[in-house]
């Protein structure tokens, strides 16, 4: 059969891939050659794309809670088991008790008609995307700075940069065509700053590496703003953008002979990077998931945005997930509408009344985390997740996963029967990218087509039709078809003005444009977070190449699988000696919230004092180790630099 | 019809010509996809064959060993039944180039060779190569000539086509291509010396127009005979992507690996798909062991697949067919030739230093 061009379903990059069916197996796969991100390559994780959802073990009918098992349903009884306990929660209890849960990895379509089914078919503002605990601390803080909630730039124009700043990312193992635009530049002499604790594959690149101590990137950022502005290496026009004189007033306090303590960086290093940032235009600057989940990460952001309008620079987000960008972009979000309009914002409530036929509630809802706190405290009884495991994508997992249990009614969607689903009252079998139309939008806000390449596996459906499905049981009716309600969310979502399936089936996608607010400069006050006696080693998180997420899909993959078979953790070789561990022994990794037994390996890319813990495929994930304390202006746990104990088992 | 005779087929016949042939066997072909991207597949019409496609980028190898096929279903009862599922349907591959042909052949000697690959076999059977000579270079990437595989063959073909403008050169190289030939002879007439003229310039001018150069000989000695210090095997290694395009792409390359799909009952199927040595796991004991430890011992170990004497003591040839697919398919710069060219400079560096030291 002939091959079906779709777009790739782990990260943002958005590679076009060809995908041939024949009957219900796939046989090719391969990239499109003339796409301009996958211009003829993949990175492992797309050329290992079907396996991943081809599991032997995809759920392949609904399931509904009997005693303590989970047995097959017919849709029909699935759907109206949730739509009655749906209606039950609302006539007691109302419909803020309901929370729902969607994914960044699901279509815009899909994410659009959630937020519309949770907002305006149950009424709940209790909505939000699980980019929540990865990389949503990036929004309210761009809005405010350079205006858009998005990269400035395209894939390609990372060749093109004079120099960079890549801070808190593993961008060589997780976004690979980033990665490799990165080589390209660096080849061409552009000069690129890193900063990460621990040293990683971007080494060879870099003109000068900072290695921070974990969670104090906010320091050592407004060291480098207070020297670009002292040293006036700014732009020209920079005193005059709004924002100026409250930025230099809140970097008074920087005292840069203390940054050696407070950050473990020479001082002399900062005022390099500043020298080189500012000669080398263009400058972009990068960050990654070791910024957005760390500790006042809405406040880094910032202050790395601050960097980058003050030298002129371009801002690139690095977001993991293949449809972070457009879940964020449609309002799968507690605290925002469609386009990143407010709750309040007159003009965005009046489209969604007419399109949805109700009016939305006007008060923030509960954040992703809240939600589960809620589910602990009660207030909170109904809990539906599409699409996201937040038995290792969650904080805190031991409570997070009595919390679920403890919620009255869970409905999970997935394509497997994950660690969360297994708690479910009921369970959705959700089909994967490659079994429906729709669309995603890439890192660099390009909305591409997703196509079915072949029929739903089992039973399975897409999450487009479960929420029609239920919507249609609680007497409302959402469109099924992925084209209407792209047609819908052009009319409604101002980015996404013009786009229509027809005109994507006619390119390589279409990019929403950059327009609007002017870049403002923001204030970057200290903060700092406490020190711990208790756990004195600090918590490197991070993904390795072979992984993606939590896991649900790249361990799926035999060939992904085989590549990491030891849940492993690394320190300094010095520290190992300290604690009196080898090699290859085990090794308890411990925080307030939770403990992992991991195997121990030397790297000298783990700096002293800190213990690196890689996303393992199932079993544990180094969140659990987070507490659930959040940035305060985003939400977005705090997972990063956690403060833990390391322990040898004996 | 005999494997050597020379012929013309006109190209306005060229239609009829397969469709003629299209009775006999699927036409695998070159066409169009979406955006300018061509990529080889069943073609329901030879009107779909574009004959001016450059060259692709997922290689015509997967026509006789798939990306990912099933191999048998095994059955679970009362006593296991095992039902085969792959299938080798008849098919001629029209518009390959010389260096996909030649790796076809290199396969071919692999899978035949102690164990024969049942799988592989009864397709290669099935299958009639109609090359395509390459009247320029068709990509900046392409270092055949380097490879001693193309642009044009003078063996190894079943059937080789050459564009001489209104019509094609069609030489028969084997038995299979002269068996290929019959259903459409009619529609042949035998070539002149003129055809031979203007083939014989064509050949001339590609030679002189390509971009690429791999230096591959002293190279080849430096890995063969183990110079290569590890340290530039390292360095190679750190800029690895790990995505393993190199070796899946390659169209010389035949690693595999097999998986059961389980089924509820115990049933399975056995299902292979293109594996890599540019992977830990390919090579990894069941101890824990790794005899490739380091990505740097992985991408030499790709060479001395591509480049050592290893090949040409047993084929007469090395295991690069200079395709040009590693160099679009990387991201980095792995492909042979940039690696050839690394390892030359490496030899240098390290070389001279001590020469310099000895003479003192």
């Amino acid at each position: 059969m002939k091959p079906v061009l779709t777009t790739c379903g782990f990260c943002s990059c958005g590679c076009a891939l060809y995908v041939e069916p024949a009957d219900s197996r796939v046989v090719g796969l391969h990239p499109s050659e003339n796409h301009p991100v996958s211009t003829g390559r993949l990175c492992i994780k797309g050329w290992n794309a079907t396996p991943a959802v081809m599991g032997a073990d995809r759920l392949k009918t609904p399931l509904i809670r009997k005693a303590d098992s989970l047995e097959p349903a017919s849709w029909d009884k699935a759907i109206s088991f949730a739509a009655s306990a749906l209606k039950r929660i609302l006539a007691d209890s109302g419909p803020q008790s309901i929370g729902v849960i969607g994914s960044a990895k699901t279509t815009n379509e899909e994410c659009y008609s959630l937020v519309k089914f949770a907002r305006c078919v149950i009424g709940t503002p209790n909505i939000d995307g699980a980019h929540r605990f990865y990389d949503a601390s990036l929004i309210h803080a761009l809005l405010e700075t350079t205006g858009t909630p998005a990269s400035q730039i395209d894939v390609n124009s990372v060749a093109q940069a004079g120099s960079m700043l890549v801070v808190g990312a593993n961008v060589m193992e997780q976004l690979a065509h980033i990665g490799s635009r990165i080589q390209d530049a660096a080849e061409n002499g552009c000069r690129v700053v890193a900063a990460d604790p621990r040293t990683s594959r971007i080494a060879p690149q870099t003109s000068l590496f900072l290695h921070p101590t974990p969670g104090t990137d906010l320091t050592w950022i407004r060291a480098l703003l207070k020297t670009i502005i002292d040293r006036k290496l700014y732009v020209d026009h920079a005193p005059e953008i709004p924002g100026f004189e409250e930025l230099v007033v809140s970097l008074d306090d920087v005292q840069a002979g203390r940054l050696e303590d407070a950050c473990g960086i020479d001082p002399d290093a900062v005022g390099e990077a500043a020298q080189i940032l500012a000669s080398n235009p263009p400058l972009v600057v990068m960050f990654g998931l070791g910024v957005l989940q760390q500790f006042e990460s809405s406040r880094i952001v910032k202050a790395l945005a601050d960097v980058a309008v003050l030298l002129g620079g371009s801002v690139m987000p690095l977001r993991g997930q293949n449809n972070a960008q457009g879940a964020s972009d449609l309002g799968l979000s507690h605290d925002l509408l469609p386009g990143y309009r407010p709750l309040t914002d007159p003009g965005a409530r009046k489209v969604c009344e007419i399109l949805w036929d109700r009016e939305p509630p006007t008060e923030p809802g509960m954040s992703a985390v809240d939600m589960i706190l809620g589910c602990r405290s009660g207030a909170i009884k109904g809990l539906m997740i599409f699409g996201e495991n937040l038995a290792l994508s969650a904080p805190n997992t031991e409570e997070t996963l009595s919390a679920l249990d403890k919620v009255d009614f869970l409905a999970v969607s997935d394509l497997y029967l994950t660690e969360t689903a297994r708690l479910a009252d009921v369970v959705f079998p959700a089909c994967s990218f490659l079994e429906k139309d729709g669309t995603f939008t890439n890192i660099e806000r390009r909305v591409q087509r997703v196509r079915k390449v072949f029929e739903p596996i089992g039973e399975s459906k897409s999450d487009l039709d479960m929420i029609a499905d239920l919507a249609s049981a609680l007497g409302r009716d959402i469109s099924r078809e992925p084209a209407k309600v792209m047609a819908e969310i052009s009319a409604d979502v101002p980015q996404y003005q013009g786009v229509s399936f027809k005109a994507l089936d006619e390119s390589w996608g279409q990019q929403w444009p950059l327009k609007g607010a002017a870049p403002k400069l923001t204030p970057v006050p200290a903060a700092a977070a406490e020190s711990d006696r208790e756990y004195p080693f600090r918590l490197i998180a991070s993904r390795v190449n072979y992984h993606q997420q939590t896991g649900t899909m790249s361990a799926r993959s035999t060939v992904l699988a085989r590549e990491y078979p030891e849940a492993y953790a690394e320190l300094n070789e010095g520290d190992a000696e300290k604690l009196g561990v080898r090699p290859w022994q085990p090794i308890r990794i411990s925080s307030k919230s939770g403990a992992l037994i991991r195997t121990l390996m030397l790297s000298a890319s783990v700096p002293v004092g800190c213990v690196h813990v890689p996303h393992f495929f199932g079993g544990d994930s180094p969140n659990s180790l987070a507490s659930y304390e959040c940035d305060a202006v985003s939400g977005v746990p705090v997972y990063k630099a956690c403060a833990v104990k390391v322990e040898a088992v004996r | 019809m005999k494997a050597g005779d020379a012929l013309v087929l006109k190209k306005s016949d060229a239609l009829m010509f397969f469709a003629s042939l299209a009775n006999e066997m699927r036409l695998v072909a070159p066409r169009h996809l979406f955006g300018g991207d061509v990529m080889f597949g069943v073609v329901e019409s030879p009107k779909e064959i574009v004959w001016d496609y450059g060259h692709d980028i997922y290689p015509p190898k997967r026509f006789l060993l798939p990306h990912f096929e099933d191999m048998f279903r095994c059955e679970n009862g009362k006593t296991a039944r095992i039902e085969n599922l792959a299938d080798a349907p008849a098919q001629a591959i029209i518009g390959i180039r010389s260096c996909d042909v030649m790796a076809i052949r290199f396969q071919e000697r692999f899978f035949a060779s102690q164990i024969v690959d049942p799988y592989y076999k009864s397709r290669s059977d099935n299958t009639v190569l109609f090359s395509l000579v390459c009247n320029k270079p068709p990509k900046k990437e392409c270092f055949c000539i380097c490879c001693d595989a193309g642009p044009y063959l003078d063996s190894g073909f079943d059937v080789q086509l050459t564009d001489l403008g209104d019509r094609f050169l069609y030489e028969i190289g084997s038995e299979k291509g002269a068996k290929a030939t019959e259903p459409g002879a009619y529609m042949l007439s035998e070539a002149g010396a003129p055809d031979f003229d203007v083939r014989r310039r064509i050949e001339l001018q590609v030679d002189s127009l390509f971009e690429t150069t791999a230096y591959i000989a002293k190279a080849i000695n430096f890995i063969s005979e183990d110079e290569v210090p590890s340290q530039v095997w390292e360095e190679l290694g750190s800029m690895c992507f790990r995505c393993a395009a190199c070796t899946n792409l390659c169209p010389v390359c035949t690693c595999y690996t097999v998986d059961d799909r389980p089924e509820a009952d115990g049933s399975f199927t056995r299902c292979r798909s293109w594996d890599s040595c540019q992977y830990s796991g390919f090579t990894r004991e069941a101890s824990g062991h790794n005899p490739r430890p380091t990505f740097g011992a992985r991408v030499q170990r790709r060479f001395y697949h591509k480049a050592t004497y290893q090949y040409i003591m047993r084929d007469g040839k090395h295991g690069c067919v200079g395709c040009g697919r590693c160099v679009s398919a990387c991201l980095t710069k792995l492909d042979l030739p940039s690696v050839i060219k690394r390892i030359r400079r490496a030899m240098h560096e390290y070389l001279e230093p001590q020469e310099k030291a000895a003479e003192v």
